[in-house]
């Protein structure tokens, strides 16, 4: 696998010269330096996977291509005369391992110093092989090359700081003979001049180490390089030709490219992904508990009805049916008559609780009919005429269950108050949708009171009053003494309506506490 | 259609010749209790006892009883389909719906399908005895919310049905009376006319939806039987 290059060759022609850029700001590149040395310590697995997924970096050139990647043909050569530098003087030694043989790989190894107090003022670096070589600094990879009648030249002036720093070269011998030659020539500021060459202070490291490019200090098994030849003697000769290899100069990596943008980018990434994923699955769960309750309802409300429903008729059925067997008159049969109407009594309500507790009940037609029909039934046994007026269309809107319970038991409450004080003889209950709201109002033309001094006394007015601010409603009564009653129950549609899914997950527990809020977002 | 004539003549109940009732219920506890309530009458007698709808359907064409008392809920064959079904075979018998709760959506289901009553089984003796007599009267009860869906469902037929099959205005303004909650008498004299009028125009429009539901129901017998057969 290819690490991830952060040092790119430029050519001369192309690009502001290195000695412009690497002269001006020093410094910046010692930070950036360190600052990408971190960077790759701390994401090297993931810069390495990035490398091969990010089509914004540039391709590494071809395994051993000549290193100029935009034209390849036609390398930047320039005869040794012209270069005027027929010094080879920092050149070392053809230099190999004791072995020699067809398709071996060589791991040379090299470390060096330069002193703390001074800066490079120039970097040169002369490099050949035979057959093809890859040459690191520092662990990162500066370039490959593969003919050995070439010399090549690399300016690393702008990579080298004071410090240690490690030379490390892999080369490749296709056949027959094997050699490999370097020479860095390095100015130093104070004037000095500091020289790495081929010898045998090299360092030969097997091959089962990895990432030993890397390395900063070698291990005592790694055995020195066995020295070959002279420059200029052997096999190979003197160099013909010093191929150029563009100055090396620190990448600027735009930010977006740098590693800690890239990190941050995907960490962003999987942060909202995760996030939505969550909030979905939330959503999903939510349904799915709506679902799961509406179906539990509904079963409970069968099991009611097909089990105790039918007992609880049987019973009397049971009971009517040993009551014509004894003669009229008789204790026990005033008994089990009585025992007959708890049961019926029983079943009564057992049609409220299943009538709140199913599913299919909330809507607001529903509510309507089921309270009419209660009305109806509860006022049939006194002297109050019914009346009824219902609004025609209210059929599909939702009405859930906390609505419709609390709004019931309020309603229940009014009929109650005018079945027992009003002494009215009509009683109009009027159900319809008004503006945004529904609207339920009990209306008697009894006696009427002065709410003033009934409050106290009166429970129920208080009763009504909670179960409707319960759900975030109003109750409203109006009397006056010899004028009847009228109560009236607000609910708005916008309590109703379930507040969007997120706000029970952002608003959590706070909305729950303050008083209008009913626990609408819950259900 | 059976002939008015019989109809709208007052049941007179003799003590030599009891009301034939027949009981369709799968639940032989309250079977015996029904037989036994319908039987402690003595103008009243239990002629036939089914078990399930097929049953019903068998029987009850050849014991041609006075009034069926149905359970609503029967295994395979609902009390519903045993209804239409039974009313397809013998127009004239009446049918009285047994419910184990009050939901009055399936009552009017039941009504639609040509039901002519309906009653609560917890309903006491001395009251059952009653309401089938209203119903063999053609007096079927109409709650409010029952005359709601009634006007709304006749609504909902008036463009595909003939003239014979719409609710006349006077019926259609004593069932929104009814949906509004007021009784047969207060009906009656908002409109100035005789409780007897009031019960006339109602049983007319049972008529009418039974009518309707029967011709749908035919179709649908006939429908279900054919490929059967054939």
């Amino acid at each position: 696998m290819q690490t991830r290059r952060h040092f790119t060759r430029r050519r001369t022609s192309h690009f502001f010269s290195l000695k412009q850029t690497g002269r001006k700001c020093p410094t910046a590149f010692l930070k950036m330096t360190r600052a990408v040395a971190a960077t790759f310590a701390l994401f090297f697995s993931l810069a390495t996977v990035w490398s091969q997924s990010a089509p914004v970096l540039p391709a590494p050139p071809g395994m051993f291509k000549n290193t100029n990647v935009d034209d390849p043909a036609e390398p930047v050569k320039d005869s040794l005369t012209e270069r005027g530098s027929h010094n080879f003087s920092d050149m070392g030694a053809w230099i190999w391992e004791t072995n020699t043989f067809d398709r071996q790989t060589v791991r040379f190894w090299k470390s060096f110093e330069i002193p703390d107090d001074t800066t490079v003022t120039r970097a040169r670096l002369r490099i050949t092989a035979d057959n093809e070589y890859i040459l690191y600094l520092d662990g990162r990879e500066l370039g490959r090359d593969a003919e050995w009648r070439h010399l090549y030249e690399y300016d690393i002036t702008d990579l080298l700081s004071p410090g240690n720093h490690v030379l490390a070269v892999e080369v490749y011998n296709s056949s027959r003979e094997a050699g490999f030659m370097f020479g860095l020539r390095v100015g130093l500021s104070s004037g000095k001049t500091l020289a790495v060459k081929s010898d045998t202070s090299w360092l030969i490291v097997p091959a089962d180490v990895s990432g030993w490019e890397k390395k900063t200090e070698p291990a005592d098994s790694w055995r020195p390089a066995t020295f070959e030849s002279a420059f200029g003697s052997g096999p190979w000769g003197t160099m013909d030709y010093i191929d150029l290899v563009p100055p090396l100069e620190p990448l600027n990596i735009p930010f977006w490219q740098t590693g800690w943008f890239e990190v941050a980018l995907v960490s962003i990434c999987v942060f909202v992904s995760m996030f939505s994923l969550i909030l979905a699955s939330q959503v999903l769960l939510h349904r799915k508990e709506k679902f799961l309750l509406h179906q539990e309802r509904a079963r409970i409300a069968r099991d009611i009805h097909d089990d105790l429903g039918t007992r609880v008729t049987q019973l009397v059925l049971q009971g009517e049916v040993a009551q014509s067997e004894l003669p009229s008159g008789s204790r026990t049969r005033g008994q089990l008559e009585r025992i007959s109407e708890e049961a019926r009594e029983a079943l009564r309500a057992m049609d409220e609780i299943l009538w709140a507790i199913n599913p299919r009940r909330d809507t607001l037609h529903e509510f309507a009919t089921f309270v009419c029909g209660h009305a109806q039934t509860f006022l049939k046994a006194t002297p109050i005429q019914c009346v009824l007026d219902v609004e025609p269309a209210m059929s599909t809107i939702a009405f859930d269950l906390p609505f419709r319970r609390s709004l019931l038991l309020a309603v229940k409450e009014a009929l109650n108050n005018a079945a027992k004080h009003s002494g009215a003889t009509e009683l109009q209950l009027q159900i319809r949708r008004q503006g945004d709201g529904l609207t339920v109002v009990v209306q008697d033309n009894g006696r009427g009171f002065d709410p003033a001094q009934a409050k106290s006394e009166r429970n129920g007015l208080a009763n009504m009053n909670q179960r409707l601010n319960e759900v975030g409603g109003k109750c409203i009564l109006s009397s006056q003494p010899g004028n009847g009653c009228r109560v009236e129950f607000y609910i708005p549609f916008t309590q109703m309506r379930r507040r969007p899914w997120w706000s029970n997950w952002y608003f959590g527990g706070r909305l729950t506490k303050m008083p209008p809020a009913p626990d609408a977002g819950k259900k | 259609m059976s002939k008015p004539a019989k109809a709208s003549q007052p049941f007179k109940i003799s003590a030599k010749s009891p009301l034939k009732i027949a009981l369709v219920e799968d639940q032989p506890k309250v079977r015996d209790n029904w037989s036994q309530l319908i039987n402690s009458f003595p103008d009243l007698s239990c002629v036939c006892i089914c078990k399930t709808g097929e049953e019903a359907l068998r029987l009850i064409p050849e014991v041609k009883p006075d009034a069926v008392l149905m359970d609503i809920f029967l295994p395979r064959m609902s009390g519903i389909e045993c209804t239409s079904r039974l009313k397809a075979l013998v127009p004239e018998v009446r049918i009285i719906i047994l419910t184990a709760m009050n939901d009055e959506e399936l009552v009017f289901m039941a009504l639609e399908a040509g039901a002519d009553g309906y009653l609560l089984k917890r309903t006491k003796p001395a009251d059952l005895r009653a309401a089938l007599l209203d119903v063999l009267n053609g007096g079927a009860p109409m709650t409010s919310e029952i005359a709601r869906r009634v006007v709304e469902s006749f609504r909902l037929k008036a463009k595909t049905r003939d003239e014979s099959l719409r609710l006349s205005a006077r019926e259609e303004q004593i069932l929104l009376l009814l949906a509004k909650g007021q009784s047969n008498k207060t009906i009656a004299d908002n409109l100035e006319i005789s409780v007897d009028t009031v019960c006339h125009h109602l049983k007319h429009v049972f008529e009418k939806m039974h009518v309707s539901s029967r011709t749908e129901a035919v179709v649908r017998y006939m429908a279900s039987k054919t490929p059967a057969t054939s």
